[in-house]
């Protein structure tokens, strides 16, 4: 005989769209990130208790009431391709699987924007706008996973943000369910409910979005790839720095330091040429690419840049979505992304470089530039979870990246769980006195994706934190020949 | 769009699965039931457990046989990998497990195995579709020295949907003057439902009678109306016989495209607005496209539009994988969302060049009362004959 329900209320609100069955709940435990067992059961409780699929704002808003009555902790869950945990349970619960909240509800041609439900992905809103001659502003790589509102409750910064902003710039109204159950229609500013701009990169932890209002653009006319290549990454760093500030702007200017090359042709996939790689990408109108591809062959001969055929070029704009390749060097890889100036491009990739000859494992640092002077940027090793004491060895490097990337000015890019003993580095105080306060706010009873964005859970303390990716390196130190 | 990098085992694959999701937004199966365990990456994760030998429980092997080896999930992981080899490796080790007679896969296991086709009928029943043509038996079963084998496969040669699509194939043959003939009563079914089972010794067995049957006929090159029949003589026997085989595999939209081009059917107008579903087995999986489109082109008054997917994203009419026999309504339900799109073309007539489609797509016609008729590219060319 099944086990009577917890949440025989729910169970009627959804019908088959919501279950206790431990066999369908043991699959959203995790994320992109590999952490074992051991580990993952001393930082929390990642199995909820339940998962509940909601089609409609309404189902959406009556199970934050059921949830709010009985102090249930939600997580909202969209493709689950973070690498944080931002979309783990770490207190059981509810979760809330919106990957069925999905399709373009309304296209505004005069005004050029589209009512998107939360959690259509990238790929799909961008295939079914280019149908209709229309275009979005900006995407993330990750675009045929990664859903509308699952990049607006992250940093939302991406392929197209140089050119057009990060996507919080391109959300001209949303609709979210908050915490007390009540569904709130959200322009720039709403009494009692938080602001689009403060919903953006809130990680789930204020509102449930439901739908979005995003700004469109008209499909471009024109595109023109370029593929540059440089003897170091200094030099690509001033012609990056160069081209981001030029007009045209670029809608992609992505980067990669020749390790990252490496580690693609051990992963069987080599890149199209070796080396440092800047790939740009210009659209528009014909005059906006045509100017784009002089600004290139410019910043090219004044940086000592060599043009790569066309061919390679369109590869690399192609193959934008498919830096996972890099998994083959694997069969785990374990890495960083940071947030960090293009100056310290340079400077921070040969920090990397040195952390990797003397840990005699090749580590590749690749990126975009995504706004004015500022990148995203990951570096990523390949390494093996099946050895559970080495992966967690390795483990201990990331830290080591992060605190590359602190000397440099930069901050972890994404909080969740793993990046919250940083919190207090990666924001200025007010700032994340004013976050908390948001928090306590629109959700006095941490309903809302408990345990992630505003403090660590007790292991990651920073100063337990520290001490332990201390104690891992000393032990990687001494045991690296032996575990190789 | 990806291409798959070399297998290298079950093991090695689902650890190399970044769980990023690319894979959810094509799997007909995930959109249908919408549970993570349904999705791609869920049946990574269930496959994994597999590697440590296991056993499953019935709803985890289930999830596993749940899949119509549609091959999307293929076309887009970006850690490229094979998850079709990846799903066949899983469901052998499940079959090594004895997991078909936990599910309800057992019999279509024995009639495979006993009676060589997926209905478990009597092989002289592979005739029954040619009693209403004026061909000579003769001419039609068997004819050793013909150069072409029509492979007539299990879905034409035993349920009463599929009999016009060989009829039509063999009338337009015949029309256009192919020096053709069938293996009759001694053709055994593909194999690719025995693969899908987790069965490829036993796939093999059917591969060497299979291609031993041509080679006694002396054939030249085998046409299948059946694109899964087609994906497995070109691509799959070669791999299970170890090299080869030796001759020449067509499709019938390729055969036809050819007879076209080189004038040998000509058509009268057939006025109509058409919509082209893309089986899995003939363009994801084996790369064909064009020819059945060009035929469509060819004949004059008929209006091609593309549903919403089609090519590569084309989805999955839910008739692979057994999907059927373990999972009927899931089937239906994926039928019913391809029809849907089919439906929103505006077209009458939808066409595709497989007879499992047909079947799958013309019972969800019927059973949502729509009014579009699904014809296999065939039956369509026979009609529009000159
Ligand atoms: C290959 C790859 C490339 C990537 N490229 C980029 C990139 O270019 N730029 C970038 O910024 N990031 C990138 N990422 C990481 C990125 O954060 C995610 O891909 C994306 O933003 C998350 O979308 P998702 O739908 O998977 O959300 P999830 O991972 O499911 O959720 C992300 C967060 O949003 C919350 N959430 C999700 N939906 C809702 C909702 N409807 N309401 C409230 N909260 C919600 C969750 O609780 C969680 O905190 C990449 C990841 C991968 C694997
Ligand atoms: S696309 Fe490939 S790597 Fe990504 S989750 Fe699916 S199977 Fe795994
Ligand atoms: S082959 Fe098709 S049905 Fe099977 S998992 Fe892949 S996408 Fe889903």
């Amino acid at each position: 005989m099944a086990n009577p329900l917890c949440h025989p209320p729910l169970a009627e609100l959804l019908g088959d769209r919501y279950t206790e069955s431990p066999f369908e709940r043991s699959f959203y435990q995790r994320d992109l990130a590999v952490v074992p067992h051991s580990l993952a059961r001393l930082i929390g409780q990642t199995l909820p208790d339940a998962v509940a699929r909601p089609r409609t704002a309404e189902e959406v808003a009556a199970i934050m009431r059921y949830a709010g009555e009985r102090k249930l902790a939600v997580t909202p869950r969209a493709a689950g391709s973070t690498t944080f945990w931002n979309a783990v349970p770490l207190h059981g619960g509810l979760l809330l699987d919106l990957n069925g909240l999905a399709g373009l509800a309304a296209l505004d041609t005069d005004h050029l924007t589209a009512d998107v439900w939360a959690g259509t992905r990238w790929a799909d809103l961008e295939r079914a706008l280019r149908r209709r001659g229309f275009a979005v502003l900006a995407y993330p790589t990750s675009a045929p996973a990664a859903t509308v509102a699952g990049w607006f409750c992250m940093e939302g910064h991406g392929i197209g943000s140089l050119k057009y902003g990060g996507m919080a710039g391109h959300v001209a109204g949303l609709e979210a369910v908050l915490a007390d159950g009540h569904i709130a229609q959200i322009a720039a500013a709403t009494p009692d409910a938080p602001t689009v701009a403060e919903l953006a990169g809130s990680e789930g932890t204020l509102a449930v979005i439901t739908r979005i209002r995003l700004r469109l653009r008209p499909a471009p006319a024109a595109v023109g790839h370029h593929l540059l290549r440089f003897r170091d990454m200094a030099t690509l760093q001033a012609a990056a720095l160069d081209l981001s500030t030029a007009r045209p702007t670029p809608y992609y200017l992505h980067f990669a330091d020749d390790a990252c090359g490496r580690l693609l042709t051990q992963a069987g996939f080599p890149p199209p040429a070796d080396g440092a790689l800047l790939a740009i990408t210009y659209d528009g109108a014909a005059a906006e690419v045509a100017a784009g591809a002089a600004t290139v062959e410019r910043a090219a001969a004044q940086t000592a840049g060599e043009e790569l055929p066309a061919a390679a070029a369109a590869r690399a704009w192609d193959e934008r979505f498919l830096a996972l390749h890099l998994k083959r060097a694997g069969p785990s890889v374990l890495g960083t992304e940071a947030w960090l100036s293009v100056s310290q491009l340079a400077a921070y990739t040969a920090n990397v470089a040195r952390l990797a000859r003397r840990q005699n494992l090749p580590i590749a640092t690749y990126g975009m530039v995504v706004a004015p002077g500022m990148a995203t940027v990951m570096s990523l090793f390949g390494c093996d979870d099946a050895r559970p004491l080495a992966y967690l060895l390795a483990l201990s490097l990331t830290g080591r990246l992060y605190e590359i990337a602190f000397r440099h000015g930069g901050r972890p890019y994404g909080i969740g769980v793993w990046n919250t003993p940083y919190l207090g580095r990666a924001f200025a105080a007010e700032e994340l006195t004013a976050q908390r306060r948001r928090k306590q706010a629109f959700d006095p009873a941490n309903l809302l994706n408990p345990g992630k964005r505003y403090a660590p859970p007790a292991l990651l303390w920073p100063p337990t934190f520290r001490l332990g990716m201390a104690a891992l390196a000393g032990i990687r130190r001494i045991g690296r020949r032996w575990l190789r | 769009m990806t291409t798959p990098a070399p297998f290298g085992g079950l093991a090695q694959e689902t650890r190399i699965c970044a769980h990023c999701g690319y894979c959810l937004a094509g799997c007909p199966i995930y959109q249908a039931v919408g549970w993570e365990s349904a999705s791609p990456r869920g049946r990574m994760a269930i496959a994994a457990a597999l590697v440590h030998g296991n056993a499953l429980s019935a709803e985890a092997a289930q999830r596993l046989y749940e899949c119509t080896l549609c091959g999307h999930c293929r076309t887009v992981c970006p850690t490229r990998i094979d998850t079709l080899a990846t799903w066949l490796e899983a469901r052998q080790r499940l079959a090594d497990q004895s997991a078909l007679d936990r599910l309800p896969l057992g019999r279509l296991r024995d009639n495979l195995c006993a009676a060589h086709n997926i209905t478990g009928e009597p092989a002289e029943n592979r005739l029954l579709w040619q009693e209403e043509l004026s061909l000579a038996p003769a001419l039609l079963n068997a004819r050793p020295g013909a150069q072409v084998v029509y492979f007539v496969g299990c879905v034409a040669a035993l349920y009463g949907q599929g009999h016009a699509i060989a009829r039509a194939a063999v009338e337009i043959f015949h029309r256009a003057d192919l020096d053709f003939t069938t293996l009759g009563s001694a053709e055994w079914c593909c194999g690719f439902p025995l693969l899908g089972l987790g069965l490829p010794e036993e796939a093999a067995a059917v591969a060497r009678h299979n291609l031993a049957a041509v080679r006694a006929l002396a054939g030249q090159a085998v046409v299948t109306t059946c694109p899964s029949c087609f994906h497995m003589w070109r691509d799959v026997y070669p791999a299970l016989l170890g090299g080869p085989i030796g001759v020449e595999v067509m499709h019938a939209g390729e055969l036809l495209a050819r007879l076209i081009a080189e004038g040998r059917i000509a058509f009268r107008p057939l006025p109509g607005r058409v919509t082209y579903h893309d089986p899995c087995d003939l363009g994801r999986n084996s790369g064909v496209y064009d020819a059945p489109r060009a035929v469509l082109q060819a004949i004059p008054g008929l209006e091609l539009v593309e549903m919403a997917d089609h090519r590569k994203h084309a989805r999955c009419c839910g008739g692979g994988g057994n999907l059927e026999a373990i999972n009927p309504d899931l089937a239906g339900e994926l039928a019913r969302q391809r029809l849907v799109q089919a439906v929103e073309t505006g077209a009458t007539l939808l066409v595709t060049p497989c007879q499992q489609c047909k079947r799958t797509l013309a019972t969800a016609a019927r059973r949502e009362r729509v009014r579009l008729r699904v014809l296999d590219l065939t039956e369509t060319v026979v009609q529009a004959l000159a």
